[in-house]
């Protein structure tokens, strides 16, 4: 794969759900089309629920990854 | 014709913590996933949000609510702000059971857009999905 430039990097670690995915909207909110947020999560549901909501609000996952309990997505934001 | 935005009715009535939680959560992740979403506040679920039992942590709860106290996890006050600052909610107080209470909107946390009827919420709420809790 090739690499991802990451744009910013939220750590939503220890913070149960919807956190993380709060911490995303943020993180998407304030930046600017083209940026790639990359949001680390150890809350389970957010391996679901973070790609379901990055594909209904239109924007690209640009990379996934999981770390042990640590789940890595990269989004870029698309509009 | 223009598109309506998808919109979310919720009616709280219940002062049990864990509704108001998953109630506020899915107002919350709703507005933020595009939705309008409108909160109707009534019956014993207004207690809850009144000022001194919020101060007071006074609340109703089972085996789930105890974690949600003990982890000290955000509380559906803050879901609802969240919701507020990150897409479009509004929350209502009931008129009728405001006026019962003799409470008014300043009793309240600051999460009432208004304090209004159950005509006006219907108004607001025309065609939209109806969650109750």
């Amino acid at each position: 794969m090739s690499q991802v430039e990451i744009t910013k990097q939220l750590d939503a670690r220890g913070t149960y759900c919807p956190g993380p995915l709060m911490e995303l909207v943020k993180g998407i909110k304030r930046g600017q089309v083209g940026d790639v947020i990359e949001l680390i999560s150890d809350d389970k549901g957010s391996r679901v629920d973070i790609p379901e909501w990055v594909n209904k609000m239109g924007h690209e996952i640009a990379n996934e990854r999981l770390e042990g309990e640590d789940y890595y997505i990269a989004v870029r934001k698309v509009k | 014709m223009s598109e309506q935005i998808p919109s979310l009715a919720l009616i709280l009535m219940s002062e049990d913590l864990e509704k108001l939680h998953a109630g506020s959560l899915v107002g919350s992740v709703a507005s933020m996933s595009g939705m309008k979403v409108n909160v109707f506040v009534t019956m014993n679920a207004l207690a809850p949000f009144h000022k001194k039992n919020f101060d007071e942590a006074d609340f109703k709860y089972g085996v789930v609510g105890k974690e949600i106290l003990a982890k000290k996890i955000p509380l559906f006050d803050h879901l609802l702000q969240e919701g507020k600052d990150f897409g479009e909610v509004n929350v209502y107080g009931c008129a009728l059971a405001m006026d019962l209470m003799e409470w008014k909107k300043e009793d309240m946390i600051d999460v009432f857009d208004d304090v209004i009827g159950v005509t006006a919420f219907l108004g607001m709420t025309n065609n939209a999905q109806v969650i109750t809790m």
